[in-house]
C-alpha cells in the first residue's frame, strides 16, 4: 500500500496550460475522485500519473518512488510504474481472449504458468467474470467489458489504480449498480484509487475525497459532504448540485454573519463571507433549502409564484427577486399567487465573484 | 489479493525503443536522400560525378535549354500529362457514379474489370493497345479492310494521352467510388425531404463530395502522366515525339557511349522540382477538405439511383466501352502470344503456335527475368511491408520526437519519378564506395523498389493504424510493456489484415515495375519489365506478348490467392 503525492504539478501543451500547479496528497487506500467539466484537466492529470503524457513541472511520486520530477528531469516510463489503469473505452485488446488479456501483463512480469493461471482466476472471480475467461472482448456486453478491464488492471497487483470515467459508457441503471460494486471492491482490496469523472453524483457517492477542478486549477479538495455543503467558491457551488446566485451589496459584516441588501432593497442575513472592494457580492443558496411559507418570519422575502416545472419527485418554481432569478425546489405544489419564502442564513454562502468570474 | 505493495523488479534497461526509432529514421533518410543527392550534385558539375577534377557549374541548365527541340519536349510532356489527367478523371468519375450509385446491370463485374489495368504495368497495357490499335494492329487493319480507314492514330500525342488516361482512369475511379459509396445516406435523404428528386439529390449533394477525390487523383494522374515512360516510348518513339522521360531514358541509356551526365542531371532536377511542386500542390488543394468528409461510420448505405428505361442502353454503352478499351487490349496480348502472326486477314486458329512461349522457356535469360521478378516481389514486398510498418508505427504511434519529420521524409518518394529513382540509384552505386556489392544484383532493385513504394505501403498501413484506438497501446504500456513489445504483441496482430493488404499491393507494384529498373539492371539481374523493354526495342512482338501473358497470369494467380488466402484488400 502506498500513498500518491502530486506536488505543484503543471502540464502545458504549447501555449495552453492544461493543469496548473496542482498539489494533492492521496492517502494509502484512499478513493479520490477528480471531478470537473470536460476540458478541466482531470484526465490530463490522471494520464500524467500513469506516465502516458509528460508533465511540464512538479513532482509525482508513489510513496518514496519518484515517478516524475520536472526539476531533475526524472521520468519513469509507464511500463515501469506498476499502475493499473481502466480506460473509458476499456481498451481490451480485441485479438486476445479475456484470459489472454489478463495474462499479458503477467507474462511481461515473467510469471510462471501456474501462478499466472491462479492470479487470472482470482482476478476474474473478483469481478464475477470467471465463466467468461475464454470469450473475446467483442462477445461481451459493455458492463462485462468494464469488469474485465478492471480485472486486467488489478491482476498484477498495482500499487495504484487509476479509473478514467470507467462507467460513462454504461446505461443509467447499470451505472448506479456498478459504482456501488466498484466502491465495495475498492474497500475490500484497499487499493489507492484515483477516479476521474464529470458526473457529480457518481463522485459524491463513491469517493473518500473529491478534488473539484476547473480550467486546470484545483478549486476544492474535500469530502463529498464538504464540497456539497461548504463550497469554497462560486464555481464549486454552481458545479456541485445547483445553486441560486443573488447579487447584493454588503451592509454589515462580522464573524458570525453578514447582512446583505438585495437588488430590490430587501435585506437578509447570510453566512459570513467577503465581498469585492465596492461591497458587491453574490449570495448562493441551493433551491431545495429555500423554505416556502415558513413558520419563522426572519429572512423572508415575498415572491410571485407563476408557472411551475413538474420534475416527478419535486416541483421547481422560478421566481423573480431583486438581483436575479430564484429557483425553488419543493416536494409540495404551491398555488399561484404571492407567497413568502425564507432563505435560511445557515443555508447560504457568500462569494465576491459570480461563477465564471472567479 | 490483499498485497498491493508488490513492485516490479526494475532491471537497468538500454532503451531498445530509442535504438529502433533512430535506426528506422536513419535508414529512411539514407534511402530517400541516397538517390536524390547524386542527381542534384551531378546537375551542377561540369564533369561526371566520379571524376576527381569535377567543378561546380550552372552550364548544364544552359546547355539543356539550348538543346534543340527542348521546348517541344516540355510542351509534349505537358500536353500528354494534361490529356492523361482529363481522360482519366472524366472516365473514372463517371464510372464511379454509374457503378457505385446506380442500378446498372452487372455493375459489380464492370467494377472488377475496370480496375484490371492497375494490376499490370503501363508497358503491358501499351503493348496491348499497340497490338490491337497500332498502325498495323488487329482492329486497325480490320477497320481498314471493312471501312477503308481507321479514324485513330495511336502514334500521336492525342492517341498516347487517351491510352494513358484510360489506363489511369481506375485510380480516379477507386477514389471517387470511395467518396460516393461511403457518403452518409442521411445527407441525400435530407435533400430528398427538402424536395429534390433522386437524380437531383445525387447530383447536388453526393457528386460535389467527390471533389476532393477528383482533385487528389487528378494531381496524382497528372504526375503519373509526366513520369510515364512506356506509352511515350512505344507510341512516341516511332513518330519522333519525345517527352521528358523518353529524353532521360535515351540520354541515360546512351550515356555509356556518349556521356551526357550533366544534361541528364539537369533535366532530372527540373523534373524532380516540377513533380515535388505538384505533390505539394495536391496537399495544398486538399486542405480544408474536412467539409467534404462524409465517412461517419454509418452502416446505412445510400440508395441506388434507378436508371429506369436507361438501364439497358447504359449497360450496352458501358459494356462496349469496357470491351474495346480493356477486354480487347488484354485479349490482344494473349492472342498475339499464341500465334505466329496476328492479322484479321487470316483466321488466328490457322496461325496458332507455341513458339513464342518456347522461346521464353528455352532462354536462360528470359527465364531468369521471370524468376528474378518473382523473387524480388516475394522477398522485396515482405521486407518493404516490414519496413513501412515500422516507419508508420514510429511516425504515428511512438513518443519519438521526430515522428512527424520521419513521416514527411517517408512520403517524399511520391515526388520522385521512377526514372529518377532508378537514375539516382545508378549514380549512387557508381559514386558511393562500398555500394559495389549490390551493383548489378537484384538487391539494388529491391532497395530502389522499396524506396519508390514506401508511400504506397504507408497509405495502406496508416488508415488502418488510425482505426486502432490509442488506448490499446496505452493499456499495454501501463500493463508493463515497453514500446517494442506493445507494437509486436498488440498493434501488429490487430493490424494483420492491413499488413497482408500492404504486402499484396507492394508485390503487385514490384512485379509490374520496369521504369525504376531500366538503369539498374545488368545481365543476371534482369526482370520481366526490363526484358520486355529490350524485346520491344528489337520488335520481337511474339516473345513480348508471351512474357506479358506470363506476367498477367502470375499476377492474376497472386491476386486470387492474396484475396482468398490472406484476405488482402487490393483495389476494392
Amino acid at each position: 500500500m502506498a500513498n500518491l503525492v502530486l506536488e505543484n504539478l503543471t502540464i502545458r501543451y504549447g501555449g495552453v496550460t492544461a493543469v496548473n500547479d496542482i498539489s494533492i496528497d492521496v492517502a494509502a487506500g484512499e478513493f479520490l475522485t477528480l471531478l470537473g467539466p470536460s476540458g478541466c484537466g482531470k484526465s490530463t492529470t490522471l494520464f500524467s500519473v500513469a506516465g502516458l503524457n509528460h508533465a511540464t513541472s512538479g513532482i509525482i511520486r508513489i510513496g518514496d518512488k519518484v515517478l516524475f520530477d520536472g526539476s531533475k528531469k526524472t521520468f519513469v516510463p509507464p511500463e515501469h510504474r506498476n499502475i493499473g489503469l481502466v480506460f473509458q473505452s476499456y481498451a481490451l485488446w480485441p485479438h486476445m481472449s479475456v484470459a489472454d488479456n489478463l495474462a499479458f501483463p503477467l507474462k511481461l512480469r515473467k510469471m510462471g504458468r501456474a501462478e499466472r493461471d491462479e492470479r487470472i482466476k482470482e482476478a476474474l472471480s473478483l469481478v464475477e467474470m470467471l465463466p467468461y475467461a475464454e470469450r473475446f472482448p467483442f462477445e461481451l456486453s459493455g458492463g462485462q467489458q468494464q469488469r474485465v478491464a478492471l480485472a486486467r488492471a488489478l491482476v498484477y497487483r498495482p500499487s495504484l489504480l487509476l479509473l478514467d470515467e470507467p462507467l460513462s459508457n454504461l446505461d443509467a441503471k447499470l451505472r448506479e449498480r456498478a459504482r456501488v460494486w466498484l466502491r465495495e471492491l475498492q474497500e475490500r482490496l484497499n487499493v489507492t484509487t484515483i477516479y476521474v469523472t464529470h458526473d457529480q453524483s457518481e463522485a459524491l457517492a463513491v469517493s473518500d475525497r473529491v478534488a473539484v477542478m476547473s480550467m486546470g486549477h484545483l478549486r476544492q479538495l474535500g469530502t463529498p459532504k464538504d464540497i456539497y455543503e461548504r463550497p469554497t467558491d462560486s464555481f464549486v457551488a454552481d458545479f456541485i448540485g445547483s445553486s441560486n446566485f443573488l447579487a447584493g451589496k454588503l451592509v454589515e459584516s462580522n464573524s458570525t454573519h453578514n447582512v446583505v441588501e438585495l437588488g430590490n432593497g430587501v435585506r437578509i442575513k447570510t453566512a459570513p463571507g467577503s465581498a469585492k472592494a465596492d461591497g458587491s457580492l453574490v449570495v448562493a443558496v441551493r433551491p431545495e433549502r429555500i423554505e416556502v411559507a415558513p413558520p419563522a418570519t426572519d429572512n423572508t422575502i415575498e415572491v410571485d409564484i407563476a408557472g411551475s416545472t413538474y420534475l416527478g419527485s419535486t416541483y421547481q418554481y422560478a421566481v423573480d427577486v431583486g438581483g436575479g432569478e430564484l429557483r425553488i425546489l419543493t416536494p409540495h405544489e404551491i398555488q399561484p399567487g404571492r407567497v413568502k419564502v425564507r432563505i435560511p442564513p445557515e443555508a447560504t454562502a457568500v462569494y465576491a465573484d459570480r461563477p465564471g468570474e472567479a | 489479493m490483499t498485497d498491493f505493495s508488490e513492485t516490479r523488479a526494475k532491471a537497468p534497461f538500454i532503451d531498445r525503443s530509442q535504438l529502433i526509432f533512430w535506426g528506422v529514421s536513419i535508414l529512411t533518410a539514407v534511402l530517400v536522400i541516397g538517390p536524390i543527392a547524386p542527381i542534384v550534385i551531378q546537375a551542377f558539375l561540369d564533369k561526371p560525378l566520379y571524376a576527381a577534377d569535377a567543378g561546380a557549374t550552372l552550364a548544364n541548365f544552359g546547355r539543356l535549354f539550348s538543346e534543340a527541340g527542348m521546348l517541344a519536349i516540355f510542351l509534349n510532356t505537358l500536353f500528354f500529362a494534361v490529356l492523361t489527367m482529363v481522360v482519366a478523371q472524366v472516365f473514372g468519375a463517371v464510372m464511379a457514379v454509374l457503378i457505385g450509385r446506380t442500378n446498372l446491370p452487372g455493375r459489380a463485374w464492370f467494377g472488377e474489370i475496370f480496375v484490371w489495368p492497375l494490376f499490370v504495368s503501363n508497358l503491358v497495357i501499351a503493348f496491348g493497345w499497340f497490338t490491337m490499335y497500332g498502325p498495323s494492329g488487329f482492329i486497325t487493319l480490320a477497320f481498314k479492310s471493312w471501312f477503308g480507314l481507321a479514324p485513330w492514330d495511336l502514334y500521336s500525342i492525342a492517341g498516347m494521352g487517351v491510352v494513358a488516361g484510360l489506363s489511369q482512369a481506375p485510380l480516379a475511379f477507386l477514389m471517387c467510388l470511395g467518396a460516393v459509396t461511403k457518403a452518409d445516406a442521411q445527407l441525400e435523404d435530407a435533400a430528398r425531404s427538402a424536395g429534390a428528386g433522386p437524380f437531383r439529390a445525387l447530383w447536388s449533394v453526393t457528386v460535389p463530395m467527390m471533389r476532393p477525390a477528383i482533385i487528389y487523383s487528378a494531381v496524382l494522374n497528372f504526375v503519373i502522366g509526366i513520369e510515364m515512360l512506356a506509352i511515350p516510348l512505344l507510341f512516341g518513339g516511332p513518330s519522333g515525339i519525345q517527352t521528358i522521360t523518353t529524353f532521360l531514358y535515351d540520354q541515360g541509356i546512351n550515356a555509356a557511349v556518349r556521356p551526357e551526365y550533366g544534361i541528364v542531371g539537369a533535366a532530372a532536377v527540373i523534373l524532380l522540382i516540377v513533380v515535388a511542386f505538384l505533390v505539394w500542390l495536391q496537399g495544398f488543394l486538399m486542405k480544408g477538405s474536412g467539409r467534404f468528409v462524409t465517412v461517419r461510420g454509418k452502416a446505412s448505405r445510400p440508395a441506388l439511383l434507378d436508371l429506369g428505361a436507361w438501364r439497358w442502353p447504359a449497360f450496352g454503352i458501358v459494356f462496349a466501352f469496357l470491351f474495346f478499351t480493356i477486354i480487347t487490349v488484354f485479349a490482344g496480348i494473349f492472342l498475339r502470344a499464341g500465334v505466329s502472326f496476328l492479322t484479321p486477314l487470316v483466321p488466328f486458329w490457322k496461325l496458332l503456335t507455341t513458339a513464342n512461349f518456347e522461346l521464353i522457356f528455352s532462354s536462360a535469360n528470359y527465364m531468369r527475368s521471370i524468376t528474378n521478378s518473382i523473387i524480388i516481389s516475394l522477398v522485396g514486398a515482405f521486407i518493404g511491408t516490414f519496413f513501412v510498418t515500422l516507419i508508420a508505427l514510429v511516425a504515428r504511434r511512438s513518443e519519438f520526437r521526430l515522428g512527424r519529420p520521419l513521416e514527411y521524409l517517408a512520403l517524399f518518394p511520391r515526388a520522385v519519378p521512377g526514372i529518377i529513382a532508378g537514375l539516382g540509384f545508378f549514380y549512387a552505386v557508381v559514386w558511393l564506395p562500398g555500394l559495389d556489392v549490390v551493383r548489378g544484383t537484384i538487391w539494388i532493385l529491391v532497395l530502389a523498389f522499396i524506396l519508390r513504394y514506401i508511400p504506397v505501403g504507408f497509405g495502406t498501413i496508416s488508415p488502418a493504424l488510425s482505426q486502432i484506438g490509442e488506448e490499446l497501446d496505452r493499456g499495454a504500456r501501463i500493463s508493463g510493456a515497453d514500446w517494442w513489445t506493445t507494437v509486436t504483441r498488440i498493434i501488429m496482430p490487430i493490424l494483420k489484415p492491413a499488413l497482408f493488404s500492404c504486402y499484396a499491393l507492394l508485390f503487385i507494384h514490384f512485379f509490374k515495375e520496369y521504369v525504376t529498373a531500366a538503369f539498374l539492371f545488368q545481365p543476371g539481374s534482369e526482370i520481366i519489365g526490363t526484358t520486355m523493354l529490350q524485346l520491344v526495342a528489337q520488335g520481337d512482338n511474339g516473345p513480348v506478348s508471351a512474357l506479358a501473358t506470363i506476367q498477367v497470369i502470375i499476377t492474376a494467380v497472386f491476386v486470387f490467392l492474396a484475396r482468398r488466402v490472406l484476405g488482402a484488400r487490393i483495389y476494392g
